[in-house]
């Protein structure tokens, strides 16, 4: 009777490890049930600097309060922008320059985070109209044009200018 | 002789346990190309970019359960960026359709039935915000991972 308990202790010995194993075992198992598959995801976002203006507005000086000048013509149009970068600014100018006593000028409002110039008088050269704008998004932002007239610049026929807009990144 | 026969059931039944923990197996065809936002309509955020170029293969040959898969990140995707990941789902199984991806393991795939073993194809789209701002080219790596449902 003596004798056999050392050999039953080194059973339950055997059995303990071999159920430690298989423990271990089924471990390994249960971690391996969840199989995996892997994508390398390549991506990168350029600079992004966008206007567009609608409108093409139409103005006639045609009247005045007498002993002033001739009144002045208003048209508005809409603007939009989108830009994912800081300090960018809109610039505008007209492609050829207006007639002796006429004044074109444009204001357009500013988007969120930027600043208007406030009405610009057109010409030949760009001219800052809105600055300082920053990761923004907006459209239907208005644009004012007026168009002046002094007596000397007497009666002028129909005639057009493209006013050119251009958005410059910032950083 | 009992801890032998305990021994010889354990160690009979292990194999089986070892072929039903590998029998789901899910892979990919490759990694999709570049996804590049570059253009906007102006007044709208930038306009988002897709891929659908890649398919994954599930295979689900005997099990006991449904199962499902996740998608997750190894980083956050930047401030203002987002990835989203449609898979297609297999016959009796739901698409949870776009699914944002981030380090979280999230299911894109659920209910996939026992038995299927079918290629479906992977919808990569990413979209970005003004406040983004520029983003240089950057790499996430995308786990896809098969799990037994609960």
């Amino acid at each position: 009777m003596r004798n056999r308990e050392p050999s039953t202790r080194t059973a339950m010995t055997n059995m303990t490890r071999i159920l430690a194993t298989l423990t271990l075992l089924l471990a390994a198992a249960n971690a391996a049930q969840a199989q995996t598959a892997t994508q390398t995801v390549t991506f990168q976002v350029d600079a992004i600097n966008q206007i567009a203006f609608t409108g093409s507005p139409s103005l006639v000086v045609n009247t005045a309060t007498a002993g002033s000048g001739p009144a002045a013509a208003t048209a508005n149009g809409t603007w939009a922008v989108t830009t994912n970068q800081s300090n960018a600014k809109i610039t505008a100018s007209i492609n050829s320059a207006m007639p002796a006593g006429l004044t074109l000028t444009a204001n357009l409002a500013a988007p969120a985070g930027g600043t208007s110039a406030g009405a610009q008088t057109l010409s030949t050269t760009a001219v800052d109209v809105v600055t300082g704008l920053t990761q923004v998004a907006q459209g239907t932002l208005n644009v004012a044009y007026e168009l002046t007239a002094t007596t000397a610049a007497g009666v002028v026929t129909s005639q057009s200018r493209t006013v050119t807009y251009t958005i410059t990144g910032g950083t | 002789m009992k801890v032998r026969l305990g021994v010889l059931a354990i160690a009979a039944l292990l194999p089986l346990g070892g072929r039903a923990a590998f029998a789901q197996t899910l892979g990919v065809s490759g990694d999709p190309g570049l996804l590049r936002i570059s253009t906007a309509v102006s007044g709208s955020e930038p306009i988002a970019v897709s891929n659908s170029s890649t398919t994954y293969t599930v295979s689900t040959p005997n099990p006991n359960r449904l199962h499902s898969i996740t998608a997750q990140l190894n980083a956050a995707m930047p401030v203002g960026v987002t990835l989203t990941a449609t898979l297609a789902a297999p016959p009796g199984a739901t698409s949870l359709g776009p699914i944002a991806l981030d380090v979280t393991a999230r299911d894109v795939v659920t209910g996939i039935p026992r038995r299927t073993d079918s290629t479906h194809g992977i919808t990569y789209q990413l979209a970005a915000t003004v406040q983004a701002g520029v983003v240089p080219v950057s790499t996430r790596i995308v786990t896809l991972t098969i799990v037994q449902a609960p």
